[in-house]
Order: structure tokens, then C-alpha cells, then sequence
């Protein structure tokens, strides 16, 4: 794509102001099945984001084609979509922010492992987890993935912000089968440091978790004191925080439009945004060239400030917060690289009060079982009994109800795993004081 | 998008280390997304996909890559680094590459790529005009036409050139409602593989109203009660269960490793005797239904249980070969980044004897699910679990109270056995189902059936 002659076209037909996302992705995906590779794919992309202001408005346009019709394509596309938009939304292409932290946690090294090693290490896994237990019926596959992002950003105000990413993951699928029941369960490990993978706690860790399922069961409907790993604690606080998206309080669908400065949440629990954390999710800037930075979100329970993007911190009259997220051109508020501190105990002395409870460590039907507006949740769950302080035998088939607003005011702890989840959270189990189960 | 001097070039490179078969696909889809938002027109979306993907399968091995560089070196590149993950001697090399004529069956009025914008938008405006307006308590409306003008051209190591091009508009409505304290969602989506006069030929305001009306009314609804129960499941999005917890053990993907609790089971009962179930994938115009697979084979009607027979898996090429059986022209994919792999198309429980009215009298106390939204499914257990959009409890065989907050759980296998009665309202209703290939569209669709008995989930203590 050439840079410069898209802003000139976008000069000469009128835009206002303009700005260019350019994505390139290569990535590597390899996963063996019963002792032979059954997929090796390449992958390589690129994506040219544009948007423009015509009249006042913000148009925008996509394209992974990038040759010389794309500068003519993308102006034409971001006029006609300008001309017709009536949105509330602000339309700015952005000057730039005073100031930019801009480090890099790009791994050299990942690429100059051999593919071959890489490939070797997955026959290795198969063949220990066929080996790992009798009742291990299959192991549906051993995958293993590189991913490598190269992202940058150009406006017509010249500021050029440019973030480069890799990561590799290891991931494997395993059925265990006991009489008629079966049981899967998905392992999957994430970095971008190649020397922190190890293949021996990698197989044990897959091998238990679908064996510890085996022989899950229903348990009796009533209200119990529910503990959720920290997995699933990402998943439900991701749910919540949507509400702290400002757009959503914007139009009204947030649980959280009042709340500015009270009470979201129980005294244990305090959320950071911590995007510069030195982890393969680091972000320096956001969608619109906004720059990051850590900060409170949920501080003992209350709420420090919302989500913005530049639309919405404008109209509301604060500094943008850089959560602007680009979706096919349009901004929305993005919510990434989220950190739920961690509590003082580990997760034994978390449980160790519980006479009869429920660990839940997986959930199913978040997107359909889970309204995010009303708070209102009816999932598909599956875990463990707790019984006297310890975890007790696995249930399966129940389902856990409740409402978001209630359980983060019912935590009454927070554990101190502090695990890097695949979503970019990093979070750690919590223990809520009662949630209705039904067997 | 290419020559064809350019692709059998590509194809023999391919096959340069041994590999048996070889493929290039490549799209240009052009894809628009137009809002209207509580009245106002938001900037429209559109995005141009465009690319190829390589595929080289040796055996029960495959090798694949995709790029959006398309020039030569570019795809021959990637042709020559995909070789490399085999390393044998050439097995075969294709001479010559031939047209296959594709037969046309979803002929269209108005092309998608015609259509004015301001068109559009009045449509739009007048759906969202009918939800806003229906009642003080809608503080969202939303109504989206989403468009996708898809050009496909595949080259296999068959000789073959295939070229097709599919058009499809949805419309999606949804409607938020609030109340103090509450606030309830409801939505409608319907689609066709087809042109604008699809749009034109529906009811909107209909369709728009009747999402406003359960939004409101579930804003004053009690919680539903959780445990098991007989539901009566109601016709068209109702579907999404059998597309679930059985359509997905169906397709070869999972049968071929034997992951599936449907594997080995052809010619077994494997369903309750009144149901019969189908995957057509050459419905006229039909929202998942196209002329070929993105393999370049002709889509068929697949009866898959009849009776509560199991008749026949979905299968693609690659998956086919590990189990013995040629593709059925099932082989999808959302787009050139994604293998291709078995996937539904349109499929439904097939029409059954009784009326939807005999099935609601038929039990004393239960549920009525009459739309669902969502579900998951594990494959390899078969555990399934849906969302409810609207339900009712039934009371001495009538309709009674519109309850929320209902969900289904259950397992794939037992429910088949447990649809006991099947009414003769079939319909279809359309959807996007995500799998290995991708996000790819898909007509769920059933008649009203009637479940002696899964689990309900919900808030609202025991049915009483």
C-alpha cells in the first residue's frame, strides 16, 4: 500500500481528514492425529483499514486486496459511507497523545526454533497422552501455532504508531471414556517465549483434566457457596465489564450509567487496566493512535472510571482513555489486558471454609445463557463438589444461575493464581457467597 | 482472478513432492453491513475479502496456506513452502484445466451490487421507525441489512475449473426494552441466497413489530422454573437444537476420528421413530444452499435419519477419504483463510403427522419453547445447552404465562430418542454456524416437536 499517495487521493477528493490501519499477519499452524501430521498451514494477510472524515462525517472502508486500485476503492468507499451516516457518534481522526510508552515484547528467538522441533514436540505429546491413562480414548488432536502481527497506523496529521506482536500455542483436545460416560477436555498453553513451554507438565495437565471429569454427575438443586477458576472468572468479569463500556452507558445499556464513583462490586474485588504490563498482549496505543496507559477500573468495589474511545470521552467531557477499537472501520470501545488483582491466599485456604459448595470450572452458552444488559445468567455448568474445604467429586449437566450485579457484590474472596488467560485477562479464582445450582 | 496457465502452474508445483490432489481457491467477496440505530443511519461497513487459498493433500495428510497476494510470485510462494511439508517424488501432474459448467438454481431479480444505498436505508428506516415507535419502553432499536456478493473461482489437480458466484442478504432486527431495574432483548433475522427482491417481498413491518412485541412483554415476565420438564419446542429457529446436538456429530469432521456418538451407527436406530431429518443444500434460493461446495462439488439433498434411522453422514473430501465414502458436497468455508470442511447447509426435522395445537394439548405441565436464541454443543459428549428468546409454560395443554431466563440442557444422543411427537408446521429460519471453516450460513428448521423430557434451566424454582 503506498501510504502517502492514499492521503493524497483522499486530498484530492475532498476528505477532511484521513487514517490508515495496516495489518500484516503471518502465522503457522501445525497438528498431528494419530501418529501423522494431519495439518500444516500458512498463513498470510494483510488488511487495510481507512476511514475518513467527508462533510463533517466519518466514513470508513476494508480491503485485504492491496494493489494499485486500493488507494481509488477505499476513498470511494469511505465517501459513500460518509455521505449517508447520521451518527452521534464525534468523527476525529486523532492529533496524537503528548506522550507514547512504546516497548517491545517481540521475541526474536520464536522464529529460529526449527519447524521441525516444533512438529517433533507434538508427536511427543500425542504419544504421552495416549499413554497417560487407560481410560484416554483419544486424543482428537495435538496442535501447535505461531502467530506473527505486524500493525500500523497512519494519519493525515502525520502521526505514525507502529506495534509488533508474535505468540505460539500449544493446544490439544482429549476424550476419556468410562463405561458410557465420556468426557473431553481442551489444554491449551499460550507465551512467546519458546524456552518457558514444557511438554511433561503440558501432557499431565491435559491427562488429569479430562480424567478428574470422568464419573460427573448432577448434584442436588439448592443455593451454594460457588468458587469459579480463575478461567471462568475472566469470562464472567469480561461480561461484566461491558457495562463499563462508555458507549454502552451512552445508549443506555449499561448496568453501570449511575454508578461512577460507587459500589459495582464487593470491597475484595479491584480491576486494573493494565495493558502495559510486560506480558504478548502489550499495547502501547489504541485503534485511533490514543496512547495506553495502567490505571484503576474497579477499585475495592467501586468504580474509577469508564471505557472510553475518543467519540465518547469528548461528548462526555473527560480525557480518552485509549479503548477506541477498530471493527471493519467503525470504532466501538474495546476492553483488553484486563488484571483482577490478586487476594493474599492461594486457592487451598480460599476453599478451605466451605463445608458444601461448587467449583465450577467450566461454562457453557456464555454468548446465548448470559444477557449482559439486565445481568440476568442461566448457564451450562460443569466442576467439582467442594466438600469440607476440600474439592470433592466432579458434577456435570447443572446449571448455575444468578445475575452479574449480585455475584461480583457477593465475592467474598479473591485467590492469588493470577493466571494469563487466552482473552488477555489476567485473573485468579473467586469465591462467591451463594448462586442457585440446578441438578 | 488468475489464468489458467498461472494456476496449473501453481498446481504442479504443488504436486512437485508427492502430493495427490491439489487445490487453489479463490474469492473476492464484496460485504456491506447498513445500520439504522434509534432512527439515525450509522456509516456503512463495507469490506472487500479477497485472497487464495492452497490446499496439497498426500493421503490422509493435507498441507494449507492462504494469502491475499495474489500475483505470481506471490502464490507461487506459497505453493513451493506448502510442498515442502512432503518429501516424496512427484505422483502426478495435471496437462490441462478445463471449465465445469456450474448449474445456476438460485437465479436472481435485483443483484445486490445494483442496489441503491438511499434504498436501503429507507427500508431500514421504516422497520426501525415500527420497533422505536411500538412501545415508550424500547430504548435500542437496531435494524441491520447485511449483504455479501460472493465471486469463487476453484482449479483442482482433477483438471477442473469451477467458477460460481453467490449472493445473499439477511435482515437483522433487534429490539432492547426497558423497564426500572429490568431490561429484555429480542431479535429476528431472515435471510436468503438471493437478490434485493427478497427484501422487498417480506413483511417488515410484521417481522419488526412482532421482535418489539417480545421484548416489552418479557420485561413483565417471571423467571422460568428449572428442572426436568416435557417442552414442545416450536417450529423454524426451534431447529438450532437438532442443528446442535445432532447436525454437528453428523459431519464427517468428527464421525472420521470416531469422535462422534454417531459413528458406526448407519443403518441403527439412533432417533425416536417419528423423526426424519434432512441437509439440503439445494433449497432454490435457500440462505445456506449454494450450486456447488467450496470444493467444487455439486451440493445434494442428504437425508440424513429416517425414521430414526441414520441414513448418512456429511462428508467432505478430506474427511471422506479417512473414512471410505465420497464427498456428498458438503465441503464449506467461511472464506480463502479457512481448509474446507463437512458442514450443514439447510437442515430440518422433516414435517411430521400432527398438528402444533394436538402437540401443546398433549401435556399437562410443561414448557413451550417457542424461539431459542443460541447453543453450544460438545462434540465429543454430545452435552448441549440453548438459550430460550421466548417461552410459556404450558398448563393443562393451553399456552399459559410467558416466562425468561429459559435454557435447555441436555445431550444429543438421549434428546433424539426422547421427540416423540412432530407436527406438520415445518419452517425454516437462518443462521451463521461457526466450526473449523469459519462462520459459514445455515437454515435451521423443524415443525413443532414435542420432548418427553430434558432439563430446564432457569431462576424460577420448581414448576408448579
Amino acid at each position: 500500500m503506498n501510504v502517502k499517495k492514499f492521503f493524497e487521493l483522499a486530498k484530492e477528493k475532498g476528505l477532511e481528514a484521513a487514517e490508515l490501519v495496516i495489518q500484516k499477519n503471518k502465522g503457522i499452524e501445525m497438528s498431528v492425529y494419530d501418529e501423522s501430521v494431519e495439518k500444516y498451514t500458512l498463513a498470510s494477510t494483510i488488511n487495510v483499514l481507512a476511514r475518513g472524515i467527508y462533510k463533517g462525517k466519518m466514513g470508513f472502508a476494508m480491503s485485504e486486496k492491496d494493489d494499485k486500485t486500493t488507494a481509488q476503492y477505499l476513498v470511494a468507499q469511505i465517501k459513500m459511507s460518509a455521505g449517508v451516516s447520521e451518527t452521534e457518534d464525534l468523527s476525529i481522526i486523532f492529533e496524537g497523545s503528548p506522550k507514547y510508552r512504546k516497548k517491545s515484547f517481540f521475541n526474536k528467538e520464536l522464529a529460529t526454533i526449527s519447524e521441525s522441533t516444533k512438529l517433533e514436540s507434538l508427536f511427543t505429546i500425542e504419544k504421552a497422552l495416549k499413554k497417560a491413562h487407560p481410560l484416554i480414548t483419544s486424543v482428537s488432536t495435538v496442535q501447535y501455532s505461531e502467530i506473527e502481527s505486524d500493525y500500523k497506523l497512519f494519519n493525515s496529521y502525520g502521526l505514525k504508531l507502529t506495534n509488533k506482536q508474535n505468540y505460539f500455542y500449544y493446544g490439544t483436545w482429549v476424550v476419556a471414556k468410562e463405561g458410557d460416560d465420556v468426557k473431553s477436555h481442551v489444554e491449551v498453553f499460550l507465551d512467546n517465549d519458546y524456552s518457558k513451554f514444557d511438554a511433561d507438565t503440558f501432557v499431565k495437565k491435559a491427562a488429569d483434566g479430562v480424567i478428574e471429569k470422568l464419573g460427573g454427575k448432577p448434584c442436588a438443586t439448592k443455593d451454594y457457596p460457588v468458587v469459579f477458576n480463575p478461567k471462568m472468572t475472566a469470562s464472567l468479569l469480561a461480561a461484566y465489564l461491558t457495562s463499563a463500556s462508555a458507549d454502552r452507558v451512552e445508549k443506555n445499556t449499561s448496568l453501570f450509567a449511575d454508578k461512577l464513583n460507587e459500589r459495582v462490586a464487593s470491597s475484595k474485588v479491584t480491576v486494573l487496566d493494565a495493558p502495559l504490563t510486560a506480558n504478548l498482549f502489550y499495547r502501547y496505543f489504541d485503534d485511533e493512535g490514543v496512547a495506553k496507559t495502567n490505571k484503576p477500573i474497579i477499585k475495592n468495589g467501586i468504580l474509577q472510571t469508564f471505557f472510553h474511545n475518543l467519540s465518547t470521552a469528548t461528548k462526555m467531557g473527560v480525557e480518552p482513555t485509549g479503548h477506541g477499537r477498530n471493527t471493519g472501520g467503525r470504532i466501538s470501545v474495546g476492553i483488553s489486558n484486563i488484571t483482577l488483582k490478586p487476594g493474599r491466599n492461594d486457592f487451598d485456604t480460599l476453599i478451605k471454609d466451605i463445608k458444601e459448595g461448587v467449583f465450577i470450572t467450566e461454562l457453557m452458552g456464555l454468548h446465548s445463557g448470559l444477557n449482559t444488559t439486565s445481568g440476568d445468567f442461566s448457564l451450562q455448568a460443569a466442576g467439582f463438589m467442594i466438600r469440607d474445604g476440600k474439592v470433592a467429586e466432579p458434577v456435570n449437566l447443572i446449571t448455575v444461575a444468578g445475575n452479574l450485579v449480585k455475584l461480583f457484590n457477593d465475592v467474598k474472596a479473591v485467590a492469588n493464581e493470577n493466571e494469563l488467560q487466552l482473552s488477555s485477562y489476567t485473573t485468579s479464582s473467586i469465591l462467591v457467597k451463594s448462586l442457585k445450582i440446578a441438578g | 482472478m488468475i489464468t489458467k496457465k498461472l494456476a496449473l502452474e501453481v498446481l504442479n508445483v504443488a504436486l512437485s513432492t508427492g502430493g495427490d490432489f491439489a487445490e487453489i481457491f479463490l474469492e473476492e467477496t464484496y460485504s456491506g453491513n447498513y445500520t439504522v440505530e434509534n432512527g439515525k443511519t450509522q456509516a456503512p461497513a463495507t469490506s472487500l475479502t479477497y485472497g487464495a487459498g492452497i490446499r496439497i493433500l498426500k493421503g490422509l495428510q493435507s498441507v494449507y496456506g492462504h494469502t491475499s497476494d495474489l500475483s505470481k510470485k506471490g502464490l507461487l510462494n506459497l505453493a513451493t513452502a506448502l510442498s515442502a511439508g512432503f518429501d516424496g517424488q512427484r505422483v502426478l501432474s495435471v496437462e490441462k484445466l478445463k471449465n465445469v459448467r456450474v448449474r445456476k438454481n438460485h437465479e436472481l431479480e435485483k443483484s445486490l451490487e445494483l442496489v441503491d444505498i438511499n434504498e436501503i436505508v429507507e427500508k431500514l428506516k421504516i422497520t426501525n421507525k415500527v420497533m422505536k415507535d411500538y412501545d415508550e419502553k424500547i430504548v435500542r432499536a437496531i435494524s441491520v441489512l447485511l449483504t455479501d456478493v460472493r465471486n469463487i473461482t476453484i482449479f483442482n489437480s482433477e483438471g477442473n475449473a469451477f467458477t460460481d458466484k453467490q449472493e445473499r442478504v439477511r435482515l437483522v432486527f433487534q429490539a432492547i426494552a426497558m423497564a426500572p431495574g429490568a431490561f429484555e432483548y429480542s431479535y429476528n433475522g431472515p435471510g436468503a441466497h438471493k437478490g434485493f427482491e427478497y427484501v422487498e417481498g417480506l413483511d417488515l413491518e410484521k417481522i419488526a413489530r412482532d421482535v418489539a412485541d417480545v421484548a416489552v412483554r418479557k420485561l413483565t415476565a417471571a423467571e422460568c422454573p428449572s428442572g426436568k420438564m416435557p417442552v414442545v419446542i416450536g417450529n423454524g429457529f426451534g431447529g438450532v437444537i437438532f442443528h446442535e446436538a445432532c447436525g454437528h456429530p453428523l459431519e464427517a469432521s468428527s464421525v472420521s476420528k470416531g469422535l462422534s456418538p454417531f459413528a458406526g451407527k448407519v443403518g441403527k436406530q439412533i432417533a425416536h421413530p417419528a423423526v426424519t431429518a434432512v441437509d439440503d443444500g439445494t433449497i432454490v434460493n435457500g440462505w445456506g444452499s449454494n450450486n456447488i461446495d467450496d470444493e467444487g462439488v455439486k451440493t445434494k439433498k442428504n437425508v440424513l435419519i429416517k425414521n430414526g434411522i441414520l441414513q448418512s453422514y456429511l462428508v467432505d473430501r478430506f474427511n471422506g477419504r479417512r473414512m471410505g465414502i465420497e464427498s456428498n458436497g458438503t465441503g464449506r468455508r467461511q472464506n480463502y483463510t479457512f481448509e474446507p470442511t463437512s458442514r450443514m447447509s439447510n437442515t430440518y426435522i422433516a414435517a411430521g403427522k400432527y398438528t402444533p395445537e394436538e402437540i401443546i394439548s398433549s401435556v399437562k405441565l410443561g414448557l413451550y419453547a417457542k424461539s431459542l436464541g443460541g447453543g453450544q454443543v460438545n462434540p465429543a459428549t454430545g452435552d448441549f445447552n440453548f438459550a430460550c428468546d421466548e417461552a410459556y409454560i404450558i398448563r393443562d395443554g393451553k399456552v399459559a404465562e410467558l416466562v425468561k431466563g429459559a435454557s435447555l440442557v441436555g445431550n444429543g444422543a438421549d434428546i433424539l430418542m426422547k421427540i416423540d411427537m412432530v407436527a406438520n408446521d415445518l419452517e425454516r429460519a437462518q443462521g451463521m454456524c461457526g466450526a473449523d471453516s469459519g462462520s459459514v450460513p445455515v437454515d435451521v428448521g423443524q415443525p413443532t416437536i414435542r420432548v418427553s423430557e430434558i432439563t430446564v434451566g432457569g431462576r424460577g424454582g420448581a414448576l408448579q
